[in-house]
């Protein structure tokens, strides 16, 4: 991170690479479709970059990443909207934003059933089960920092988004 | 068995399973596309990274229809707006451009692993590049001020 402030592309390069799936999935996770969700994930990188002297602290870059994400990702929405107000019977036309399993024969029954169910979760559990996953993960220590800030109120949230997953996912499959 | 967590939620005891499943779930169902990190990594590996962003105002964001029939690609930041036209033209592309506010600004379109190739509008604000190899591309415009300001796209694959 230092190094990187310091102009090092190879430092630059190495962060776009650790950082990407955090960027992805918090886009992907304020409802943005895939495609959309390309072109925030390259702004938000661009802008950090190109402001990277006023970010102060190297720990605060993860919740920059994750804010600054949300706030794009709200914009391009808003701007979706105005252009052109969505009907519900438009809605049901789109294209889901969840990516079609590809061979679904080569799935599971029950990750198909899952992923589906996931994917009806409210935006906020979808994101922050997302951001729970990569926490998890060692690479991603810079996230678990930034979560445990506000680690009170995801607790018993968290929990509540996996409980209606579990729901869901008992409703969709008709059990089992 | 439930156990209590220090935060004073309940955690169901299938929690942590459940988060097992999702954890190679996001990567099998919802990865980042392939190729979308080496874009990005393009897109920042400029001299000068005293820049603002372009966005891509793309009509079709509802379609979700990418890379079939982009004549024209829109990129606006705060008062700028850059349009441009791509003429498909054997294994090149001619890149037709218009800059809004117009002006004699310098335009230089990269192209990853095809080096960059400059011009400038004329005072109408239209610039032209004919033989641009087809790839990932990004535009940068030099806006001569004051104040003098640079302003860059994403990369988008043309």
């Amino acid at each position: 991170m230092h190094a990187a402030r310091a102009g090092s592309r190879i430092a630059r390069a190495t962060l776009v690479k650790d950082l990407t799936p955090l960027v992805w999935h918090v886009a992907r996770g304020n409802g943005l479709d895939r495609t959309t969700a390309e072109d925030v994930v390259q702004t938000v990188w661009l802008a950090l970059f190109s402001h990277i002297n006023s970010l102060a602290e190297p720990k605060a870059l993860a919740s920059w990443l994750i804010t600054t994400t949300r706030r794009e990702a709200h914009r391009v929405r808003v701007k979706v909207t105005n252009d052109l107000p969505l009907t519900d019977e438009m809605a049901e036309q789109l294209p889901s934003t969840q990516p079609q399993p590809e061979d679904e024969a080569l799935r599971t029954d029950r990750d198909t059933r899952l992923w589906r169910a996931f994917g009806e979760l409210p935006e906020k559990c979808q994101e922050l089960l997302r951001l729970t996953v990569l926490a998890g993960r060692s690479e991603y220590r810079l996230v678990a920092e930034a979560m445990q800030m506000k680690r009170g109120s995801i607790g018993p949230t968290r929990g509540r988004c996996l409980n209606t997953l579990r729901e869901l996912l008992d409703t969709e499959g008709g059990g089992g | 068995m439930t156990k209590i967590e220090p935060t004073g939620g309940q955690a169901h005891p299938g929690d942590e399973a459940l988060l097992a499943e999702l954890d190679r779930m996001i990567d099998e169902f919802d990865p980042p596309p392939a190729g979308l990190v080496e874009r990005i990594q393009f897109a920042i590996a400029l001299e000068d990274l005293d820049v603002e962003v372009a966005r891509w105002e793309r009509a079709d964001s509802l379609a979700g229809v990418r890379g079939s029939d982009q004549g024209t690609i829109t990129f606006t930041v705060s008062d700028l707006t850059v349009m441009i036209n791509l003429t498909r033209i054997g294994e090149n592309n001619r890149i037709d451009g218009w800059l809004v506010p117009a002006g004699e600004h310098a335009v230089e379109i990269r192209v990853a692993e095809h080096g960059s190739r400059e011009t400038t509008a004329d005072e109408g604000g239209r610039f032209v590049l004919d033989g641009v190899p087809r790839g990932t591309t990004q535009i940068i415009i030099q806006l001569y001020g004051p104040p003098a300001r640079t302003v860059v796209t994403p990369t988008v694959l043309l």
